[in-house]
């Protein structure tokens, strides 16, 4: 078996496989989350909770990602704000706004949408990069971080981590031989597939949940969310 | 069963959608610690909020999710056992005030404070309470009260508060439009309170009345996050309002009983339809209405006076704008805000049930210190609160630290400022 069997496995039959297993298995644990039973709210609001969530939303997607310092515990630890914040936007680009990425997005949803130019990729590619390495350290030296992190954390961020770097030197032919690159990237995307629904990396689901409840708590009681 | 699996079984118990999806969507980035007032005061990784929810998360995972049994199965994550429950009863009793800042840091928005609560239920049903706090709980159980307001103590301050200030305090008025329910801290600690507030409503004409059956508005049960006695207490006052058949019951200076009555009673319980409300907003109501007159700029000459922020009264129970609304009367000028003010205040260190726990005393100094450091460095003279529990931990601060300001209740100042 060579590189090229290996990435045609990976590219087609284990790239299938692992997309399908992720789309079950996020549609499982969201059913599994809904069924276990919202108890009705019968208290009296003061403020309005549909309120409450527009303007959480608003602030979370309009203003703290732009201007984090207004969030008053930013000066406390303002490696995690910036480091986290250009991580994922760094990820968002190159997942969306790739122009390889979005062929793929294409092939399997039918339809694209205008990219960025690669310069533009490719530099926030080695910004986010270099974001998850400094959460990497930050992990290993804050006391917080250190209590809570299992082995759980540290694969989320190895998974995470090899999709963007193999990605990475298989942009700028680094190293290695292309076919070899492309094939052990695959296989992190794959790996990353599965691991999506066993792990918190799943939180880009519940982040609406948690987001939309934080709304409704905050502007029931009339408070600013 | 032992104390582990009772601690679970409840975990299970409370973890509907609500909490489980909240749950999932923690990533575990730790930046609720940067929220909390006992990690910023101690340094201390064990207070950060995402530790104090760790054992539901235990539980829940384990319990309810494949991912969860397969990293238990792999050696990924730890399951609960007996010897580490104490540990837990230690953080999420003795250093959090449930003030539920964390969850405004939590990019996530995840509500931690309700989660700890969730915390301290199973930890109660497993027997796992601070002897302090068990003890407080146990005496508003028998007497009615965890500061030993018996019905004849009762009966004598109230008694002495009428003649000391001479205020009419009505008791059992059938018919009465609103049932006034104190907390015995303000029965045992601040009885001035008690004249202030019945001075104000007694010049707003207002028909209200106290009540023997109701006379106990703190609730040590939601402090120990019992369920059972929970009820029970928030069923004493809901009692008294039926019997009396009052439009509303009137929450006065006691922020986690406010929390109970006002935001949860009706998600556990039978409650009677009237409307509950709490003090800081209803005096604005009156002063709104024209049903009172405040003497403009009472406290202008006084010095600096600032305004601290009750987690369960101003963040948790929604009244932000109207003691500031009444600050801006009696005080226009000297009035200025501590920062971080408003939502994103930080507590005084002692609610939650803390101050009545005694080993928790060096983290509850820690973050008064912070507290006195942001009202001095304003050159407050008066810090002002809503919150007799505030109050109680103000007034003991004060006098370990001897700072350059005084303590006073909102209440109190607005009675003194009174129009004739």
């Amino acid at each position: 078996m060579n590189w090229s069997d290996i990435l045609e496995f990976a590219r087609g039959p284990f790239f299938y496989a692992a997309l399908l297993f992720f789309i079950a298995g996020m549609l499982f644990r969201f059913t599994r989350i809904v069924l276990l039973g919202w108890g009705k709210d019968r208290v009296k609001s003061k403020g309005s909770k549909l309120g409450g969530v527009a303007k959480t939303y608003a602030k979370a997607i309009l203003v703290w990602p732009f201007i984090p310092w207004v969030k008053n515990t930013f000066n406390r630890n303002p490696i995690i704000y910036i480091a986290g914040g250009l991580f994922h936007l760094g990820l968002f680009v190159v997942i969306f706004l790739g122009a390889a990425h979005m062929l793929v997005w294409k092939s399997l949803i039918g339809f694209g949408w205008p990219t960025l130019p690669l310069p533009i990729v490719d530099w926030l590619a080695a910004v986010a990069i270099i974001a998850m390495l400094i959460l990497f350290v930050n992990r290993l030296i804050n006391p917080v971080l250190k209590l809570i992190s299992g082995p759980a954390e540290w694969l989320n961020l190895l998974v995470v981590f090899l999709p963007m770097v193999t990605g990475y030197m298989m942009t700028h032919h680094l190293f290695f031989q292309y076919e070899m690159l492309y094939s052990l990237h695959m296989l992190a995307v794959d790996a990353l597939l599965i691991w999506i629904p066993l792990s918190r990396i799943s939180h880009f689901m519940f982040y609406f949940f948690s987001r939309t409840i934080h709304g409704a708590q905050f502007g029931k009681r009339a408070v600013s969310p | 069963m032992t104390t582990t699996q009772t601690a679970i079984n409840t975990f299970v118990h409370e973890t509907g959608a609500w909490v489980a999806s909240q749950l999932e969507a923690c990533t575990r980035c730790g930046m609720c610690a940067e929220a909390c007032h006992f990690y910023q005061a101690t340094g201390n990784p064990e207070y950060a909020p995402v530790w104090k929810i760790e054992l539901v998360r235990r539980a829940y995972e384990q319990r309810f999710t494949l991912g969860g049994k397969m990293r238990v199965a792999m050696g990924l994550d730890k399951p609960i056992r007996d010897e580490e429950l104490g540990a837990w009863s230690k953080i999420v009793y003795e250093a959090c005030t449930m003030c539920n800042k964390c969850a405004l840091v939590c990019p996530m928005g995840i509500q931690l404070g309700p989660i700890i609560h969730n915390v301290r239920a199973g930890l109660s049903d497993a027997g796992l309470v601070p002897e302090d706090l068990k003890a407080a709980v146990q005496k508003q159980k028998e007497i009615g009260s965890p500061l030993g307001a018996t019905d004849s103590v009762y009966d004598q301050r109230i008694e002495w508060v009428a003649d000391e200030w001479e205020v009419d305090l009505p008791m059992d008025v059938q018919g009465a439009d609103t049932l006034v329910v104190f907390s015995s801290i303000e029965v045992m600690k601040f009885p001035e309170n008690i004249a202030a507030i019945a001075k104000i409503l007694n010049k707003a004409g207002e028909k209200w009345t106290l009540s023997h059956k109701a006379r106990e508005v703190v609730n040590f049960g939601f402090y120990e996050g019992n369920e059972e006695l929970t009820k029970l207490f928030m069923k004493r006052v809901f009692d008294g309002a039926r019997e009396l058949g009052v439009k509303r019951i009137l929450v006065t200076e006691c922020g986690h009983a406010y929390d109970a009555l006002r935001w949860t009673a009706a998600n556990i319980m039978d409650v009677p339809d009237v409307e509950i409300t709490h003090v800081a907003g209803y005096i604005w109501n009156l002063v709104g209405a024209g049903r009172i007159k405040l003497k403009q700029g009472a406290l202008d000459d006084k010095g600096v006076i600032t305004f601290h922020d009750a987690c369960k009264i101003q963040r948790r129970g929604g009244h932000i704008d109207e003691p500031r609304e009444l600050l801006k009367i009696l005080a226009p000028n000297a009035f200025k805000e501590m920062t971080p003010n408003k939502e994103q205040a930080i507590c005084c260190g002692g609610g939650g049930g803390v101050i009545a726990i005694k080993e928790a005393d060096p983290q509850r100094y820690k973050v008064f210190e912070m507290k006195m450091e942001q009202a001095n460095r304003i050159g407050a003279k008066t810090v002002a609160m809503f919150c007799s529990n505030c109050r109680l931990q103000f007034t003991d601060g004060v006098q370990k630290y001897n700072p350059p300001f005084k303590v006073a209740g909102m209440s109190q100042l607005v009675a003194d400022a009174l129009v004739e």
